[in-house]
Formats: structure tokens, C-alpha cells, sequence
């Protein structure tokens, strides 16, 4: 470790921009960056199947509150929704005098709710569309052989549709990596936070926004892989025979 | 639902598709044993008649036995359903049906589609389904495919695959949807002959099919369907040599 850092000084010793101090600014703010798009996947991913759920049922008390949630999420921009979240809970009366003003007033929760609500709302659709193109005749095998709506759902409708809905979802995922740059507009030391302020102090701003882009590209790179790799395991009954 | 000498017994069993009817009542008794195939040109209602039988498609008005217990039914706005979904999911268990397309569920190996109901319906142990499964694939001729996804295996094999699905089911009733239509002719010979095999052990098996010499061959009953009403049936030998009926005479006669 010793040696690392020692050899990092000689790496950045006549480079006045990229110092140990300001490579931690970037440290940290892959560390924020990745756990608010981590976590808002999470979140967004385990509210998504319910209500994607909830989304194709027939009840229009349920499926018609889904459908109004992921029409506004997508049809607004997460800039803002951001902005009305985080600037928009102030004028909430009487929020400041309660528990929750310590969390919300500062930024990292009120973007982690922003980013959830609208991966959840893209995801919804993404399961919906998934749900909806099982196959009917295997829909009929379920049923003929005495499984209950539910079991149903859980065996056959679901494993199908989570391996269908898995390129669409990725896509997704890279969406959200990218779209969390914007968390920097609300003060948040993400990623583009880092790279804002090493532009702001030293005024370079090549430097500082390649530098960030090349760390957004191998965090990119990473889901590609990791994505593909659960798409050759979990797509495998899709490839013809010797593939 | 006790064992009986009529696993299966419907009765006057009318459908209607919109302004069509369909099916115009129509009755029909399986016995232990029975081979029951239903013929008919296409759109006579044999299918929908086979699919009324285990409530795929449901009845507007009818009966149906499982040995001996009737289904309950309940008027709804929509119109007429099971009054319980829990005597019907019980019912299914006891007939299982083959699909013209196969149907089996693609994201699961062939021999995960064959333990699947019997282990999460039937709640039957992994281990003596597996065990089962492998007997019943050797029976079928496809031991070598068991963990073959459907999208790698011919139309033949799937079908094959899913008689062996069926019958890990332990079924007192055996639905067959017209299992060869959907198949190249060079495959149809192999799933016929597992079917014969079915028969011959005594299986009872009520099957749609357009393949007349198999139908000769095997059935204890035919049934001519034309528009929807059962326009002649008996022992096979009476059906296809003594045809009563202009429209059966019509419908057998050889065609150029």
C-alpha cells in the first residue's frame, strides 16, 4: 500500500490538477454515485414486480393509480423531479419540526426517493411488457395443469418474463448510472459532483470531465459484462440447439 | 373425487363465440378405458368441446362430472364461472391435457417441465418425480433430452416431451388437442405410436385428431361433430364403414 501511494506521488508529482486530494474527491464520489444508483435500482426493482403485477390486472382501482404513477415518471424529466422533491419538501408545513427534516434536508435521500420513483416507474413498464408477452399456450399449460393464478404467476408468467425483460432491464440500469450525474445539481459529491469542482477550482475542464467520463465508461463496461454474462445463463433455453 | 368406473361425464354442454353458438349441446361419457376421439372439419366446435372439458374455455350452460362430483357453477355479469376455483384447480389435476403446439414452458428443461405440476401441484417429493421423469422419458424415447430446453428440440421430441408431462400427472383422463397438426409428417409416426402405446395399456384418452386411420384403429367411440351438434357416433368400425349421415359419408369421402 505504501509502495502504491508513493509511486502514485511520482505518477502525479508535476501535475497540478490530479493530486492525491483531488483523486479522492473522485474516490468519494464513486463511492456516492455508485451506492444512490445502487440502491435506487434495488429499491426501484423490488417495488417494479408488484406493480407491474398490478399493472395488468383487471381491477381499474388497481391498475389505473400504476398506470397515472409511471405516465407522470415518464413523462417528466428526473431533473425535475428532483428539483421538486428536494427544493419542493420545504414548503411542506410544519415537515422542519418533525424527524424526517434531518434526512431530508440534506440531498442524498431526496435523490435516492427522485431516482427510485422513476427507476420504478421505467422498470414497471419494462416487467408489464414482459408480463404480457408470455406466451398464451403456455399460460393454458399452467391452468390445464391445475396451478392456482398465483402459483402460476410465480412459476411459469414471472421466470419467463424476468429473462425476457433482462436486455431491456440493463438498458435501464446504464440509463440510471448516467442519469445520476444530475444528482450533482443538488449538491451531492457524486461522480460529476468530483469533477464540477476540480473543474471550479483549477479551470480545466477537459481534465476534470474526461477523466470522469473514462471512470463513467468502465462503470458501464462493468454492467455490459455482468449483464451479459446473466443473459448467456438465464437466456440459454432461447438459443438453438448447439449454441 | 373417488375413484369410479366415469372419470369424466359431461352434459348438454352449449358455447357461443359472440352471435355464434358454437357448441349446441352436446354429451359425452368417458369410462375407464374409453379411447374417445371427436372428428369433424374444422370450425364443427371439437376442439372447443375438448377444451369445455377442463374448463379452458367455459361452458354457457352444462354439466360436468369428475367421477361422479359435479362442477358448481355461479351466474356472474360476465357470465357463467366455477363457483370454486379450488374444485376446478382440483379437477384439472385429474386430466391432463396435450396441446396441439406442445405448450411446454421454455424456460424450463424437459425434465423440469415434467416434475413441474406434479411437484408443485400434486405436491408430489423432487426426488420421485426425477425418478419418474426419467422412467417416463425412457418411454417416450427421448432419455437423451432431458436437459434439452423446448426451443432445442423438434416439433416431434416437444410433443413427445409433452405426453411425458401429461403422463407424470398419473391422469385418469388423457385430452388430446388435435397432438399431431402441428408436425411434419416424417415426426407424426413417433407421437402416434406413443399414443398407441397409451392406449393399448388401457389409458382412458378423449383426443381431436384429423388422422382417420389411427382414429379406425384405436378408439373405442367416434364422434362426428358437424356445426357444433354431435351429428353421429358409435364404434369406429360403425363410423367410417356404415356412415348414416350424408355429411359424415361427405367428410370421409376421399378427397382430390
Amino acid at each position: 500500500m505504501e509502495a502504491l501511494t508513493s509511486q502514485l506521488e511520482a505518477l502525479l508529482a508535476d501535475n497540478s490538477i490530479f493530486t492525491l486530494q483531488t483523486l479522492g474527491y473522485y474516490g468519494e464520489g464513486l463511492v456516492t454515485t455508485v451506492q444512490l444508483v445502487f440502491l435506487s435500482l434495488v429499491i426501484g426493482l423490488v417495488a417494479a414486480v408488484p406493480l407491474a403485477i398490478g399493472r395488468g390486472s383487471r381491477h381499474r382501482w388497481i391498475n389505473l393509480p400504476i398506470f397515472l404513477y409511471c405516465y407522470v415518471f415518464r413523462g417528466t424529466p428526473l431533473l425535475v423531479q428532483l428539483y421538486l422533491i428536494y427544493y419542493g419538501v420545504v414548503f411542506i408545513e410544519g415537515i422542519q419540526d418533525t424527524w424526517l427534516w434531518a434526512i431530508l434536508e440534506k440531498p442524498f435521500v431526496p435523490a435516492l426517493i427522485a431516482f427510485t420513483l422513476n427507476t420504478a416507474a421505467y422498470t414497471t413498464e419494462i416487467f408489464r411488457g414482459a408480463i404480457k408477452a408470455t406466451p398464451r399456450g403456455e399460460i393454458e399449460a399452467a391452468r390445464a395443469y391445475g396451478m392456482s393464478h398465483r402459483l402460476m404467476l410465480r412459476r411459469i408468467v414471472l421466470p419467463s418474463a424476468f429473462r425476457r425483460a433482462l436486455p431491456a432491464y440493463g438498458n435501464e440500469v446504464i440509463f440510471m448510472l448516467h442519469a445520476s450525474a444530475i444528482a450533482s445539481v443538488v449538491t451531492i459529491m457524486d461522480l460529476t459532483g468530483a469533477a464540477r469542482f476540480v473543474y471550479a477550482r483549477f479551470y480545466a475542464p477537459f481534465d476534470a470531465f474526461l477523466f470522469v467520463a473514462a471512470i463513467y465508461l468502465c462503470l458501464t463496461f462493468t454492467v455490459l459484462f455482468l449483464f451479459r454474462y446473466l443473459e448467456r445463463r438465464l437466456l440459454a433455453h432461447l438459443r438453438p440447439a448447439g449454441g | 373425487m373417488a375413484e369410479t368406473p366415469i372419470p369424466l361425464e359431461v352434459r348438454n354442454i352449449t358455447k357461443r363465440f359472440g352471435d355464434t353458438d358454437v357448441l349446441k349441446g352436446l354429451s359425452l361419457e368417458a369410462r375407464k378405458g374409453d379411447v374417445i376421439t371427436l372428428i369433424g372439419a374444422s370450425g364443427s366446435g371439437k376442439s372447443t368441446f375438448l377444451r369445455c372439458m377442463n374448463l379452458l374455455e367455459q361452458p354457457d350452460a352444462g354439466e360436468l362430472f369428475v367421477h361422479g362430483e359435479a362442477i358448481r357453477f355461479k351466474e356472474t355479469k360476465h357470465g357463467r364461472e366455477p363457483a370454486d376455483w379450488n374444485q376446478v384447480v382440483r379437477m384439472r389435476a385429474r386430466l391432463s391435457m396435450v396441446f396441439q403446439n406442445f405448450n411446454l414452458w421454455a424456460h424450463m428443461t424437459l425434465l423440469e417441465n415434467i416434475i413441474e405440476a406434479p411437484v408443485h401441484v400434486l405436491g408430489k417429493p423432487k426426488k420421485e418425480a426425477i425418478e419418474q421423469a426419467h422412467s417416463l422419458l425412457e418411454r417416450v424415447g427421448l432419455t437423451e433430452r432431458a436437459n434439452a430446453y423446448p426451443a432445442q428440440m423438434s416439433g416431434g421430441q416437444q410433443q413427445r416431451g409433452a405426453i411425458a408431462r401429461a403422463l407424470a400427472m398419473d391422469p385418469d383422463v388423457m385430452l388430446f388437442d388435435e397432438p399431431t397438426s402441428a408436425l411434419d409428417p416424417e415426426l407424426v409416426g413417433d407421437v402416434l405410436r406413443v399414443m398407441r402405446g397409451l392406449a393399448d395399456e388401457g389409458r382412458t384418452m378423449i383426443l381431436v385428431t384429423h388422422e382417420m386411420a389411427f382414429a379406425r384403429d384405436v378408439s373405442s367411440e367416434v364422434i362426428y361433430l358437424h356445426q357444433g351438434v354431435i351429428e353421429e357416433s358409435g364404434p369406429p368400425k360403425a363410423v367410417f364403414d356404415n356412415p348414416r349421415s350424408e355429411r359424415l359419408k361427405q367428410f370421409l369421402a376421399p378427397k382430390h
